[in-house]
């Protein structure tokens, strides 16, 4: 049978499963998948899962009913922040895709987008785990068939635990969310600037031509540095997430705004994304360099990490034998993500015993 | 050409009063009193560069800063000014700042 036909007909399987459970549990629990998922994006940006991973399949962004909730709230948040922030300034800085989220409270829209979570979700879980778990794999499947065939559900009741998506069995998910430690974004406020007014007027700016033609500004919320320079082009650096960066970006065009310049917020655009994250054993990293070596420079007299570079995504990673991991090179959270989830596995291999 | 960065302490100001006083009832004409000020601030930066030993230091936390011209201006709360004899304790001040030719940094500090 072929991989792409087998994998869709068990979609379909799991997704009639899913409804069966929920008409019989009555109850939508959170697979693990979502709050997996939900604990990295609590303190973050209101990114919807759906949206990232659905870079993966053809299905439309789309989140489940819990962490809708959670959007939603974070959105109104966000509204009345901004609405006391920027008086004269455009307020639709947040995020287009937020407009096309799901109300919460509809529950069958809800089940559908669980579902195609699941469904995505497990797409993942072929795209990285079907060369190695391929035998393994396909025995449960045909469990789950047979289970469905016989009309005895043993999916219900769902305990957090229980995964929907057998193809992708917890363990091979590597459980950890790297965290993003730093995003520079770009913005044209549209007008040239006189730096010298500005170094003048502003607080907290530094301004030395001789040195570099560019004012640079800092503000405490969110903790950033911008470089604004004479043409009306600014640079933010030192978000810890998208949104913050956004809004940074916004504050120093508000601080021009307020000093007599026609500014506007053109073209803001998230440039690089840093992230980083720990996987809790030592590296074998002459060992990676040996098997990698396309990919891999490792230079310890030079520098003590080895340097990845994976080509799908285009992510950079370092990579220390303390089992830290460094990646960067992003312009999407979901390529960090991504990225990770691909060099987990073969971190794994290279495992100091 | 020194900094002019003195006239406005208590001493620059008390001079420049003197000056104008002198020019309003006619003892000098304001070329005068222009060559007394450049006078002064050849006199205080070499005096302040040679003739002070002693260290102050303060420690508080940064509420502004800037950059321009070559002259750094900040202001700290909750300062406090400490020398080996005695400690003063401060809600603002305002430093502004000029670059130093040799180890001593010409600073002018103003209290509120």
């Amino acid at each position: 049978m072929q991989l792409s036909s087998f994998t869709w007909n068990l979609l379909e399987i799991l997704q009639i499963l899913d409804q069966v459970d929920q008409v019989r549990c009555g109850v939508m629990d959170e697979s693990a998948l979502e709050r997996y998922f939900d604990d990295s994006i609590a303190n973050d940006s209101a990114f919807i899962l759906g949206e990232e991973l659905g870079l993966q399949s053809s299905a439309p962004p789309l989140d489940g009913p819990a962490s809708s909730v959670q959007n939603s709230s974070f959105l109104s948040t966000k509204s009345e922040r901004s609405g006391e922030l920027g008086d004269e300034l455009d307020l639709s800085f947040l995020p287009d895709d937020l407009s096309t989220q799901e109300e919460p409270g509809q529950d069958d829209t809800g089940a559908d987008s669980q579902t195609s979570i699941l469904d995505v979700s497990q797409d993942s879980g072929v795209g990285l785990n079907f060369t190695s778990q391929d035998s393994t794999a396909e025995p449960q499947q045909e469990a789950s068939i047979s289970g469905l065939r016989t009309g005895a559900s043993p999916f219900c009741p769902m305990t957090p635990m229980t995964p929907m998506t057998p193809m992708t069995p917890v363990t091979e998910r590597s459980g950890i969310i790297p965290q993003l430690q730093n995003i520079v974004s770009t913005v044209n406020l549209g007008c040239p600037l006189d730096l010298k007014f500005i170094a003048l007027q502003a607080r907290n700016a530094e301004y030395n031509p001789k040195r570099f033609a560019a004012v640079i500004m800092r503000i405490r919320e969110p903790r950033t540095t911008a470089l604004i320079f004479s043409s009306g082009k600014m640079v933010c650096t030192g978000a810890k997430s998208e949104e913050q960066s956004r809004l940074a970006a916004r504050k120093y065009a508000r601080v021009v705004q307020k000093l007599g310049f026609p500014a506007r917020f053109l073209d803001f655009k998230i440039q690089n994304m840093v992230a980083s994250c720990d996987v809790c054993f030592p590296i074998r990293l002459e060992g990676l360099v040996l098997t990698h070596q396309q990919f891999s420079s490792y230079e310890p007299e030079l520098f003590p990490g080895l340097i990845y570079r994976m080509v799908k995504p285009r992510i950079v990673l370092l990579i220390f034998v303390s089992g830290k991991v460094v990646l960067t090179g992003a312009k999407e959270r979901a390529e960090i993500y991504e990225a990770f989830e691909n060099i987990y596995p073969i971190l794994k291999g290279f495992r100091k015993q | 050409m020194a900094y002019q960065l003195y006239r406005n302490t208590t001493l620059g100001n008390s001079l420049q009063e003197s000056l104008d006083e002198l020019i309003q009832t006619q003892q000098i004409t304001p070329q005068l009193a222009l060559q007394v000020l450049l006078q002064f601030d050849k006199a205080i930066n070499t005096a302040l560069a040679n003739r002070v030993r002693n260290r102050v230091n303060f420690r508080g936390s940064l509420n502004t800063y800037r950059f321009c011209d070559n002259v750094w201006t900040f202001v700290l709360n909750d300062v406090e000014f400490r020398e080996v004899t005695d400690l003063v304790k401060v809600d603002k001040v305002k430093i502004v700042a000029c670059d130093g030719k040799s180890e001593s940094t010409q600073n002018k500090t103003d209290k509120w």
